[in-house]
């Protein structure tokens, strides 16, 4: 009996790795880095891990995952609260239809489809903010945010593929 | 058999209605924070508070290795220059010796002056320090959070590096405050250009370098001037140094680069300048920036 209550603990927070590891990179990536001009270079951490998850493992980075990571950021980066999490639900719903097509595609289509979904992402937050705040935001930076976060795409979908390898059960049993 | 496939459609049906429904409700419920956000600013900060404090210790854990290393790195940094640091300060040092027998006399000539007009000088400030733990995490806004442990932080207080003002604290949780830089777009100072005594407004706009706003194009403003907090409001004591002109444009406009050099900051300093939250005029002020 203790067995199967230690298992079924153990699932739970096996199926929540992708969730706790999207939030810890997020909160890694919100470290100081002591210099004003990397600070425009900072990469979206939440669309890449988001769009990461929904691709590769669904049913472990569900609608609410997407919401409690948009929450987290929009706590630590003080845009109005709802903001991140809205982007990042849209991020999921637009992924949700072509996620089964991607999901056998190369990693190359992957990451220019990422590029053209984090562009609009980003660019829905710029033009969001810009009215919220009635005041037009630097496009500039925001173009540097963008390209960063295209760049280090591959880097962070290494990291979730040996965080799946190692960490995750196997694909089968995800719906468990 | 048939009634069993029934069964099974129908609660497929019924699992993609929930699901729906749930997802609905996720939207819903980001619409409507959003909307308390621009509303009431209440609840928002109330929210933020525990969710800085529940996650501020994971958030120091996951800093301090990136610290540790950072002053590795200031060290052999700090070693291979200090030659040169060595001369620059000898010459600091002479000018330095000097400027100390002039503010001594000018000391002693504000005190009689002082005494004579019945003077009462604005009370002295206290200084306590916080450890930045974490930077903005994007482009589209420009804030710290610090560590506050349990001194009394109070929203609206003045945040300064060793130099000049950086921002204001915006929300204060039980061991962390979130500190808005004056780059910041939300952020808006009383300030003057200490030469003209021309009156303005830094707002911030995102980038490096903030706005100076409401100023009369006609003034002489002259690039390198020095910018220093107003006093208007009473949220930031007059004075303080901000930064200076770096660009004055055609149409009016003038660029203000800011003195702090963040590049190298790890602490800051919150000042007390004793202004309580009680004090209605400053609460609304800042309640009216929040607005803004």
């Amino acid at each position: 009996m203790r067995n199967k209550w230690s298992e079924q603990i153990f699932a739970f927070w096996q199926c929540r790795i992708p969730l706790i590891a999207t939030l810890l990179l997020v909160l890694l990536f919100f470290m100081p880095i002591n210099s004003v001009q990397l600070n425009y270079f900072r990469p979206s951490m939440g669309i890449i891990c988001v769009y990461y998850w929904r691709l590769n493992r669904p049913a472990l980075f569900g609608w609410f995952s997407a919401f409690c990571v948009g929450f987290v950021i929009d706590v630590y980066s003080s845009t109005p609260l709802g903001t991140n999490i809205l982007l990042l639900l849209a991020l999921e719903s637009v992924t949700d239809w072509p996620a089964h097509y991607l999901r056998t595609s190369s990693f190359s289509v992957r990451w220019l489809i990422f590029g053209l979904v984090s562009l609009s992402v980003l660019l829905g937050k710029w033009l969001f903010l810009t009215l919220y705040y009635w005041r037009l935001l630097p496009p500039a930076e925001i173009m540097l945010g963008y390209f960063s976060t295209v760049m280090f795409y591959p880097l962070i979908a290494t990291i979730n593929v040996q965080i799946a390898q190692r960490f995750l059960p196997p694909e089968n049993i995800d719906e468990q | 058999m048939k009634s069993h496939k029934v069964w099974l459609i129908q609660f497929g049906e019924l699992k993609t209605f929930f699901r729906r429904l749930f997802i609905f409700i996720l939207f819903f419920t980001a619409f409507l924070t959003i909307s308390l956000s621009r509303v009431d600013s209440l609840i928002v900060s109330a929210v933020d508070k525990v969710v800085i404090d529940m996650t501020g210790p994971v958030m120091q854990v996951i800093e301090s290795p990136a610290r540790a290393l950072h002053h590795i790195y200031t060290y052999f940094y700090d070693i291979s220059h200090i030659y040169t640091e060595n001369r620059q300060l000898r010459a600091e040092n002479k000018q330095m010796m000097i400027l100390q027998n002039k503010v001594r006399t000018l000391e002693v000539e504000n005190q009689l002056l002082s005494r004579l007009l019945n003077y009462v000088p604005p009370p002295s400030a206290k200084y306590m320090s916080a450890q930045i733990i974490a930077e903005s995490g994007d482009n589209f806004t420009h804030l710290l959070l610090v560590y506050i442990g349990d001194k009394p932080i109070r929203k609206g207080q003045v945040v300064m590096s060793n130099e000049s003002v950086i921002g204001r604290v915006d929300s204060v949780g039980k061991h962390f405050a979130k500190i808005i830089l004056i780059t910041d777009i939300n952020s808006k100072i009383p300030v003057l250009i200490e030469r003209t005594r021309t009156r303005g407004i830094l707002s911030g706009n995102n980038t490096a370098f903030p706005e100076l706003i409401f100023t009369r194009t006609n003034e002489h403003i002259q690039i390198g001037d020095i910018v220093v907090t107003s006093g208007v409001g009473g949220l930031f004591p007059a004075g303080l140094p901000v930064g200076f002109v770096q660009k004055v444009n055609e149409d009016g406009s003038v660029i203000v680069d800011p003195l702090a050099d963040t590049s190298r900051l790890e602490y800051v300093r919150i000042v007390d300048y004793g202004i309580t939250p009680e004090d209605e005029f400053v609460a609304d002020f800042a309640e009216k920036e929040d607005a803004q």
